[in-house]
């Protein structure tokens, strides 16, 4: 009796483990879908500060938000178009404008905090683009 | 003394030693040793006294007046580095060097996720500075009054040495002026002209880097180094060089 409700447990335990497993390598393996999530390059936006990003992918396949979800309410369909607008600011995200809207540290992290999560700076961005750092050269010590 | 005489003395070589003399030399290293050695073990430090140095002077204990110095608050940091382009067109900073940084680096945080830290580095300006010491023409100096480590372009000959000393990788070898630059505070562009911040303090958005004159007790500086709480560290500070640039996360 004990034998064979151990086996069951354990074939339970077993089954689901692939289960997930197969659920997870599913995930991964779903090919992107530009018309479903869009673009799958991030946009970097220079203004008001260099360097800042946002991934459609991490936002829609991973997070499962809907293109209405920020389009056209909070941005519109243009690449870069927001920051052209004077209210682009952290301010305004603080109170509850853009990204603000769901990163107020409830839906989720608060625009004041993670700052290096969008903010990848001028070296992420160059390691997203291929470039180098020319001014590392002169302090070299050989 | 004359050759001659010389071959005609006794060899004092350890072979022609009596073994006597030797046994009495053996002693006195052995009781030499005995005393130390004992006198170290018995001391014992008493860990009462064991005090953790701290990286900031004890209030009213700067060694400079006005004692600069910059307090890095270093999460708010986001690479934009607007810092660095106010550093290059205010000391005209050619794009093969640098006055100041950011460097760059990654940790694992919880949910297998990664976070960026970025760690803005310049001269520290320490209070016992080993390009100083390098210097074999006294180029570059430790200013009296403000603590700045300063350069005098004319007088380096360009050996580098000071490069090689410093442990922040702070210098660079400027062509233009066949000479070692550095961050002065900008206090060639900026201070020695009436002004009171440095332009990469200037020019941060995010409130980064604060300038000041640790010795006044109202600046930011000192409120920032003095706050409750607080974690204050500064780089490599096994070098032993003393910084004056110190990192916080508030």
């Amino acid at each position: 009796m004990k034998k064979s409700l151990m086996v069951i447990v354990l074939g339970v335990l077993m089954l689901s483990g692939g289960w997930l497993l197969a659920a997870d390598e599913k995930k991964a393996a779903e090919p992107y879908d530009e018309d479903t999530y869009g673009p799958e390059a991030p946009i970097v936006w220079d203004k008001p500060v260099k360097s800042v990003v946002f991934d459609h992918k991490v936002h829609t396949q991973g997070q499962g938000l809907e293109c209405d979800s920020c389009h056209d309410e909070l941005f519109s369909q243009e690449a870069g178009a927001a920051q052209e607008k004077k209210d682009f600011t952290m301010k305004t995200l603080y109170d509850g404008g853009y990204c603000g809207s769901c990163h107020d540290g409830e839906t989720a992290f608060a625009s004041n905090k993670r700052c290096t999560s969008c903010h990848i700076g001028v070296r992420g961005q160059a390691r997203l683009t291929g470039g180098k750092d020319k001014a590392e050269e002169g302090h070299a010590k050989d | 003394m004359r050759i001659d005489d010389l071959q005609q003395l006794k060899s004092e070589s350890p072979e022609t030693l009596p073994s006597a003399e030797r046994r009495k030399f053996l002693k006195m290293g052995l009781v030499v040793t005995g005393v130390y050695l004992s006198g170290t073990v018995l001391s014992l430090t008493s860990v009462r006294d064991a005090h953790a140095e701290d990286v900031v002077p004890e209030v009213g204990k700067y060694p400079y007046g006005p004692h600069y110095s910059m307090v890095i608050r270093e999460k708010l940091c986001i690479d934009c580095e607007r810092c660095k382009e106010a550093c290059v067109k205010t000391n005209s900073v050619p794009v093969y060097g640098f006055r100041t940084t950011i460097l760059e680096k990654r940790r694992a945080i919880a949910n297998g996720e990664h976070e960026t830290i970025f760690m803005p580095v310049l001269c520290n300006q320490c209070n016992r500075p080993p390009c100083v010491r390098v210097c074999p023409t006294t180029a570059t100096w430790k200013d009296k009054k403000t603590g700045i480590v300063m350069m005098n372009s004319a007088r380096c000959i360009g050996c580098k040495t000071c490069m090689t000393a410093c442990p922040y990788n702070a210098r660079y070898f400027k062509e233009e002026t066949r000479a070692v630059d550095k961050c002065d505070f900008c206090w060639e562009s900026r201070l020695s002209k009436g002004e009171k911040t440095t332009a990469c303090a200037e020019a941060c958005p995010a409130d980064v880097r604060v300038f000041g004159d640790l010795a006044d007790t109202k600046s930011r500086v000192f409120e920032l180094l003095h706050s409750p709480e607080t974690m204050i560290w500064v780089l490599r500070p096994e070098a032993g060089a003393l910084p004056n640039v110190y990192y916080v996360n508030v």
